[in-house]
Order: C-alpha cells, then sequence, then structure tokens
C-alpha cells in the first residue's frame, strides 16, 4: 500500500488559511487502512480545523467527504458538485489523488493534508514498513523476496557494505541489514548459489532516473473515435 | 444534546460548566439511574449519553461533543 501520514495541524491551516469554504476529502483505500486520510480521519480532521479556527476567531466552513479513491475520475465525479462550491480542497489522499483532484477539477485550488511517505506494509500494529522503491526492473526473484533496492540504505546490489554489523545497518540499530535478511533466507532456502551471480550496475533508466514513466497497454485502450 | 447545551450555554446568567458525559449501559448508565430512583442531585448541567459500553467511544464523539459546546466530556464505563 502506499503509506502515508498527517501534516501537523498548524501546517495545514496555513494551507488553507485564505480560504473560506474547505472541502476535506478522504480517500478510501491505501491512506485509509493506514490510518491517515480515511472518512474517519477526514471527519476527525474537518471538526479539528472547525474548532481551532473559530477559536482563533476566524472561523471556517469545513466539509468533508470521502471518496472511495480518489486516483480515478469516476470516483472524483461523484464529488463534483461539493468540489464546486468549495473555494479550497484539502486532500487526504496520498501526492497523486491531490493532483489526480487538481487535474480532474482545473479551476480548483488543491492542498495536500497528507505526506507522502512510501509503498510499505504494516508490520504489526501501528508499525508500517518501506518495502517497494517501485524501480520498475523487480530483481525479488534473485534476493528471496527481499528488496535490496528498497530495504539496503545504500541500495546495493552485491552483497552488504562495511557498515553491516550484527546483523543491522550502520544507520540505525532499529534497522535490519537487507543483504543479511537474503543471506539469512538463501541460507534456510539452499539457494546461496544465488549471491555467486554478480549483478551488473542497474539501470535505473526504469525508474525516476528515466523522467516520469508511463505505461500503455493497446489491449486495454478503448478504440478512439478515428478507430 | 447539541441544542441542549446551547439553550443552556444561551439562558444561563451564571456560567456553569456544561459536561456531556458518556456512560456505559451496563454500568455507568444504570449507576445513574440508581442515583436517580434515590433522588440524589447533580447539576442540569451535565448532559448523559448512553453507549452500549464505553468501548463505543470514538474521538468523533467526544470531538462533536466539544464543536457543539461542550466544556467538558466525561467517559464513565
Amino acid at each position: 500500500m502506499i503509506v502515508a501520514e498527517q501534516k501537523p495541524l498548524q501546517e495545514i491551516k496555513a494551507l488553507i488559511s485564505n480560504a473560506q469554504n474547505v472541502l476535506v476529502v478522504g480517500c478510501g483505500t491505501c491512506v485509509t487502512v493506514c490510518f491517515a486520510g480515511g472518512e474517519r480521519e477526514a471527519a476527525i480532521l474537518a471538526a479539528s480545523l472547525r474548532m481551532s479556527t473559530r477559536l482563533d476567531g476566524k472561523p471556517q466552513e469545513i466539509r468533508h467527504e470521502t471518496v472511495q479513491r480518489q486516483c480515478e475520475w469516476e470516483y472524483l465525479d461523484q464529488i463534483a458538485e461539493l468540489v464546486q462550491q468549495a473555494d479550497i480542497v484539502l486532500s487526504l489522499g496520498c501526492g497523486i489523488g491531490v493532483q489526480a483532484i487538481a487535474e480532474h477539477f482545473p479551476q480548483k485550488w488543491v492542498v495536500p493534508g497528507l505526506n507522502t511517505t512510501f509503498l510499505g506494509l504494516p508490520s504489526e500494529q501501528g508499525v508500517w514498513v518501506e518495502r517497494c522503491a517501485a524501480c520498475g526492473d523487480c530483481i525479488l526473484g534473485l534476493t528471496g523476496g527481499i528488496c535490496p533496492i528498497a530495504r539496503c540504505s545504500k541500495s546495493l546490489l552485491n552483497g552488504p557494505c562495511g557498515g553491516s554489523e550484527d546483523g543491522h545497518c550502520e544507520i540505525s540499530p532499529d534497522t535490519p541489514c537487507a543483504w543479511q535478511l537474503i543471506y539469512d533466507r538463501l541460507l534456510s532456502m539452499d539457494k546461496l548459489h544465488l549471491l555467486m551471480e554478480i549483478q551488473p550496475p542497474k539501470n535505473w533508466r526504469t525508474s525516476r532516473d528515466g523522467g516520469p514513466r508511463k505505461i500503455v497497454r493497446e489491449d486495454l485502450r478503448l478504440p478512439t473515435k478515428e478507430e | 444534546m447539541d441544542q441542549q447545551v446551547t439553550r443552556n450555554r444561551e439562558a444561563n446568567q451564571v456560567w456553569q460548566q456544561q459536561i456531556v458525559c458518556y456512560a456505559c449501559e451496563h454500568c455507568a448508565y444504570a449507576a445513574a439511574d440508581l442515583a436517580g430512583t434515590l433522588r440524589m442531585q447533580y447539576p442540569p448541567s451535565i448532559k448523559i449519553v448512553q453507549l452500549p459500553c464505553s468501548g463505543k467511544l470514538d474521538v468523533l464523539m467526544v470531538l462533536h461533543a466539544f464543536e457543539q459546546g461542550a466544556d467538558g466530556v466525561m467517559v464513565a464505563g
């Protein structure tokens, strides 16, 4: 899932300070399950902002609504009327959701209520950890299902660096060394021979180094009028 | 409850704290009932909201009480 966390209330208040009517839009997918921007968080934030701005002597009209996914036009159509009535939209979606709203409602000013943080999973209740860097060229088949791109601090491809100590990364004793994890897993699966294959420098063009990415699936595209 | 809190705030000459009490129906609410049966008095500025369980309480309910003008929220269960 995409993991995000809410911005501090003061920062959010500054972002919406010039608007009288604010629409807080939650998202029912990733940020709901990481408790950052779902229906409940949108309601809590709207109530907090109403009270806070009232206490400041500058009460703002703040409503809230949640869509199933902010990153698809069809769901955004459902809130078109509410968006039109608002001076500003405060999106509690990830960065994709914020941009989707801005793109779908070009006349409306949209601000983010969350900091989109990483692609990861909840390792235990209340703890989320990064698992994928979306590099565009997955090598998990070589590393026992443990990603050295996302989980090694240096994204090394051929074994641990000298900073690996007792299974931990030098950046923090709380951070496991990804290459130690890979070694342990390959050992337990009797696949250590995979480590003998030296990985060449990674082609980062499939990652962010190649610029903004795009996938076109001709088999899924709808025919144009000319066709 | 919302209208009651607002009305009392306006009507009271002497300011009195408005307290919303969320009470579990199995214990605290039953205790409040018993207090009534025994003719025990408590200020009218305390509003009791019955919950099926105090575990049902959500932060949204607390925020809602404050938004509607409550000065304090009490959870009893």
